[in-house]
């Protein structure tokens, strides 16, 4: 038998992971996960200029196509301000702060869901179709795109703040074994302190939040201003 | 009573939903478009409905395998964790687990199961070209099993040693215990196994008749089948980025005590340049699919130059992810190579920084040459120069491989196991695969091969010479340690001396073919080619009988003979041959610190572990 | 280690030798029948350039194979030794990756300047070169479109009235421009013979340049999957002398004439009425 390890069919070992890997690893993934997600619209970033540059039948931009600067503005501008809530509240955690990080974060994933809303209302009111020529898909693609990885995100931010609620104040005190994971059939839990997980995540959400943010003020530049 | 324990969450109530959620689907599909439907088509299709019916089948298939579970636990605020069931036994291997040793074998199977199906569809394709003229498919049929065989193989391959190898190994090379994002991990194949289920459907939606590349505007005007290649590639592109990601992120972070980047086996070299590739590539790859499905669900304009689209954008985004895709599929063939030389030669690998420097300039190389896939298509013409310039350039790093290789030969005392014999093989057809490729990089020649049989042979010269090759050299060498039986050597030369010999005999002339002017896919040829024809049928017949030579051996060997492997059969210096065969469920009991590369032969330190203490990171157990 | 051994030396003598086998034999036996044939001056330019790969190509196989076949045959471990035992320690060889790296690039680098070379020089080399082409023949030309459609390659003679014919026939020892478009999806147009390929695309004039030199004809076949009967999209083409051409041409015109008045008029491009899901 080998010296490196025995024969063994227990799961505990695997799962006594400490917290400081697995914060490693969510910062690393989102910045993985981002420069994916640059890739990913990219594809439309070159859809636009090269359609725009082909005019093909002369239908690249019919005058009747009109992207509605106001709300678009309006989008983006919530998505910004999102983000920099979000790296506030992500530094007020750093910091310690949890009662700041809370507040901000909601702010943030308010703001970030009104965008999604205002998107939604955008798509309703626009006054033109996605038969309308190579513009109106590029627009309709991109921000309709756009919008489910906003919503995506707003999905993280809202898991990062509810065990943050969940765990208020709980302080370095454990939890029932079993009982946080939903799985009564569970005897043990691989993380001691669920809330030690919320600040590395804050982190890496901020980052990845940020980055989205950018690629939202580029979609705005080309699609509302160009 | 709990949901779960309802539920039950496994492979059964997973097929259920799926089934369920797909009737849901295009229930709801046909509620959303309703009569509407005479304005998306003449005839009587409903995209709509189809798309619809593939995600919510997908989801519910998904929920049904448990995976919903966490995302709405979290949701709820609940702490992560990293099981979902501890299930002991057999019954892991038919759900969700966490484990990255039975994703592995998962892989290894789900992926073969449709590797198999994508290989009798060739042999389909070749019983129609032993006649030059139509013998028993019609047309739409043919195009149907081309563009199955050609779309499945490039979707399952994509993750053929990467899926069951890199995941079972990568950890134990680099001394972890996990892969970063395990529950990523038994998505990314939970996803392939969707995707590859859905591709099948294409059958019952009339097929598409685009081949593996659908080319706008031919698959905008392609029926209700053309959905299923769609989501099809949709999702492997999501298991690709998702793969990429979490093997990227395990290597940076998870990586044991003195496992420093100098030290990386060269097989998680192949996995972090196949992985960044995976990583950036699939989402354009994802993006052109979103892009199609808006053209042909909501009649946006990407692809259609009568309404201010052009199919060029088409070509530029396939082959933007299409060229990394090829060198996805050929990199980790190389780590194989590179990692199985070494211990039947038993020598060092020689130039361990060139071949790195290699992997990583073809990873890097990739995203600069998609556009010699359009030498004669007259887009950017006067590019063509750079392109040719960058593609010949790709044949230097891809030369550092090779060199690397034979320097490891170099002196060595050579055993001719079975794994040894495919990888030596690999050389010998990835040389002519890489030999063939000159003719089409250069614009001239290209105009004689470009979509001719050449290409078509040239690129399963590198694909199936290559990448085939060494996940049969994978298979042999590491199969034994993941099951802790060994292979029949003898069935295994017979294996091996068959597919090398047939598969040489069915590409090598249709090299020639190509040359003498025959186009790929088509269902009826020149008549003179048939000779020549029917000679690469025969030997694609037998090529795939030798695939049931190792089905055979496989089942022979590891459900009946059941020969204990031992710890270190090989006599390999590389970590995974130090554990027990098959490795513990724990991998490590203490995890190790590593002192060396893997390849210390006739060093002497002798062992790739250090010499000090080991010395734990992880917390202790409880 | 490397270049003192005798092994070294041996493989250096099979690699030379096995080259200057092989080289003759590629040069004079394989490079004149290398594809397409020799009907067209890009054709004939399109032969040279594959015997020219081949060259380059030769001492690189040589050696890589016969350094295969004798590693496997001289370094192989003895037949029964059960014990393992380790092959030297070697991890590299500066001098020997050197070299390896000089000569490949030097390979690659004189393949990329002799293709572009070979492209420019030949007007495209018979490629489809995109509307307008930076290299194109001097003096007069003989227009003809190629248009695509499912299934069937049709042709336009734009000088000779525009007609529209179902068969391609060309003058012998006239440049021609082949102004390749398509009404539906993609296609390709392979001349094989004349060395010409071009891609169909809808909306696009993909021109090809060719010199047909030689009488008889050649075959064209659709090389881009253009669908259910992609298969049959096949054509016989003809060159004949000049003044048969100018018959030809005229019987045409006189046949199509009463059709002429339905076609579009002449156009680097068409645009149907978008008719989705045709067929
Ligand atoms: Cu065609």
């Amino acid at each position: 038998m080998s010296e490196l390890a025995h024969h063994s069919t227990d799961y505990s070992v695997v799962e006594s992971e400490s917290p400081q890997v697995m914060a490693r690893n969510l910062r690393v993934a989102s910045q993985l996960w981002a420069s994916a997600t640059v890739f990913f619209f990219f594809a439309f970033l070159f859809a636009y200029f090269y359609l725009r540059s082909l005019n093909s039948q002369h239908l690249w931009h019919p005058h009747t196509v009109k992207a509605p600067v106001g709300l678009g503005t309006v989008i983006t501008a919530c998505v910004v301000v999102s983000a920099l809530a979000g790296w506030y509240a992500a530094r007020r955690l750093e910091a310690g702060d949890e009662r700041s990080w809370r507040s901000a974060g909601i702010a943030a994933l308010a703001l970030g869901l009104a965008a999604v809303v205002l998107q939604i209302v955008e798509f309703w009111t626009i006054g033109f179709g996605p038969t309308e020529g190579g513009f109106a898909s590029v627009f309709l693609g991109w921000t309709g795109l756009y919008i489910l990885f906003v919503l995506g995100t707003m999905y993280w931010l809202e898991t990062l703040l509810a065990t943050s609620f969940r765990y208020r104040g709980a302080g370095a005190a454990g939890h029932e074994p079993g009982e946080a994971s939903g799985d009564p059939g569970r005897t043990g839990d691989d993380i001691d302190r669920p809330i030690s997980l919320v600040r590395p995540g804050a982190g890496a959400f901020a980052f990845y939040w940020a980055v989205l943010a950018v690629i939202g003020v580029a979609t705005w530049l080309i699609l509302y201003l160009l | 009573m709990s949901l779960r324990r309802l539920i039950g969450f496994n492979l059964l109530s997973a097929v259920v939903l799926g089934v369920a959620g797909f009737y849901a689907g295009w229930w709801l599909g046909h509620q959303i478009t309703g009569p509407s439907i005479a304005y998306f088509s003449a005839t009587n299709q409903n995209d709509i409905a189809l798309f619809v019916a593939y995600l919510v089948g997908v989801v519910g298939f998904l929920v049904g395998l448990g995976f919903a579970n966490y995302p709405v636990q979290r949701l709820l605020g609940k702490p992560p964790t990293l099981r979902e069931k501890e299930q002991q036994g057999a019954a892991r291997y038919f759900g969700l687990c966490t484990d990255h040793k039975v994703v592995g074998i998962q892989y290894l199977l789900g992926i073969g199961a449709f590797i198999f199906i994508g290989g009798l569809n060739a042999m389909l394709i070749r019983f129609e070209l032993m006649r030059p003229t139509h013998l028993v498919w019609n047309g739409n049929n043919y195009l149907t099993l081309v563009g199955v065989h050609g779309t499945m193989m490039m979707g399952m391959m994509t993750s053929g040693i990467l899926g069951p190898f890199a995941n079972y190994f990568v950890p134990l090379m680099i001394g972890a215990r996990r892969m970063a994002f395990p529950r990523i991990e038994a998505l990314t194949f939970w996803l392939l196994m969707a995707a590859g289920t859905i591709l099948m459907t294409t059958f019952a939606f009339g097929g598409f008749p685009t081949g593996w590349t659908g080319y706008a505007p031919l698959n905008e005007q392609a029926n209700m089948g053309m959905d299923a290649y769609i989501a099809f590639f949709a999702l492997v592109g999501l298991s690709m980025t998702l793969l990429g990601l979490n093997m990227l992120a395990t290597v940076i972070t998870m990586r044991a005590p003195g496992m420093t980047w100098g030290r990386l086996p060269i097989f998680v070299w192949a996995t972090v340049s196949t992985s960044v590739l995976m990583l950036l590539a699939a989402p354009v790859l994802i993006s052109a699919l979103l892009m199609l499905t808006m053209d042909r669900a909501a009649q946006t304009s990407f692809f259609n130059d009568q309404a201010g689209g052009s199919s060029y954008l088409y070509e530029n985004l396939f082959w933007f992810f299409g060229h990394p895709e090829v060198y996805i599929l050929a990199l980790p063939g190389m780590g194989i190579l590179l990692e199985i030389l070494p211990v039947f030669s038993r020598k060092p690998l020689w130039g361990y920084r060139l071949a790195v420097t290699g992997m990583l300039g073809i990873g890097l190389m990739s995203f600069l040459v998609w556009q010699h896939h359009l030498f004669v298509s007259g887009i950017n013409a006067d590019v063509r120069p750079f392109y040719m310039l960058s593609t010949e350039i790709i044949s230097l790093p891809t030369g550092f491989i090779f060199i690397c290789a034979l320097g490891t030969l170099w002196k060595g005392r050579i055993r001719a196991t079975v794994p040894m014999l495919f990888s030596l093989a690999w050389l010998f057809n990835f040389l002519i695969g890489g030999l063939s490729g000159v003719f089409l990089s250069d614009v001239p020649s290209d105009v004689t091969t470009h979509g001719s049989f050449f290409s078509m042979a040239h690129f399963h010269y590198t694909i199936m010479g290559g990448l085939l090759f060494a996940f049969f050299a994978g298979i042999y060498y590491w199969v034994p340690k993941m099951t802790g039986y060994n292979f029949n050597e003898r069935l295994g030369k017979w294996h091996f001396w068959i597919m090398f010999l047939a598969f040489n005999s069915t590409f090598g002339p249709l090299l020639v073919i190509g040359f003498l002017g025959m186009p790929r896919r088509v269902v009826t040829y020149a008549g003179y080619l048939q000779g020549a024809n029917d000679w690469v049928s025969v030997s694609a017949f037998v090529l795939g009988a030798s695939m049931l030579i190792f089905l055979a051996n496989l089942i022979w060997s590891q459900v009946f003979a059941r020969v204990p492997t031992g710890v270190n059969p090989w006599g390999s210096k590389s970590i995974e041959w130090q554990l027990p065969s098959p490795v513990p469920v724990h991998n490590f009991d203490r995890i190790p610190t590593f002192g060396s590369d893997p390849y210390p032969y006739g060093e002497d330190a002798g062992s790739m572990l250090a010499q000090r203490p080991v010395v734990s990171p992880a917390r202790p157990t409880p | 280690m490397w270049s003192r051994s005798s092994d070294g030396r041996r493989i250096a003598a099979i690699t030379v030798i096995g080259t200057a086998i092989v080289l003759p034999l590629v040069v004079f036996v394989l490079g004149p029948n290398m594809p397409p044939g020799k009907a067209t001056e890009v054709a004939k330019g399109q032969v040279t350039d594959n015997t020219v790969l081949l060259v380059v190509m030769t001492p690189f196989t040589v050696f890589i194979l016969g350094y295969l076949v004798y590693a496997i045959v001289v370094f192989r471990a003895p037949k029964g030794e059960t014990e393992l035992r380790d092959g030297a320690s070697m991890r590299g060889h500066m001098p020997s990756q050197i070299a390896w790296l000089v000569t490949t690039t030097a390979a690659v680098l004189f393949l990329a300047i002799f293709g572009t070379t070979e492209l420019l020089a030949n007007n495209g080399a018979g490629s489809g070169s995109g509307p307008n082409p930076v290299a194109k023949p001097s003096g007069a030309m003989l227009p003809v479109q190629v248009i695509g459609q499912q299934w069937e390659f049709t042709y336009r003679y734009p000088t000779y009235g525009g007609v529209e014919t179902a068969e391609l026939v060309l003058p012998a020892g006239q440049e021609v421009a082949f102004h390749v478009t398509s009404l539906d999806v993609v296609h390709s147009f392979w001349a094989y013979e004349l060395g010409v390929k071009a891609d169909a695309n809808p909306g696009v004039d993909n021109v090809a340049y060719v010199k047909p030199t030689k009488i008889g004809t050649f075959q064209i076949r659709c090389a881009e999957l253009c669908g259910l009967w992609h298969g049959y999209m096949f054509d016989t083409g003809r060159v004949v002398g000049a003044a048969d051409f100018n018959t030809w041409i005229a019987a045409q015109r006189k046949q199509f004439a009463g059709v002429e008045k339905y076609l579009p008029k002449y156009s680097p491009s068409y645009s149907p009425d978008p008719t989705f899901r045709a067929g």
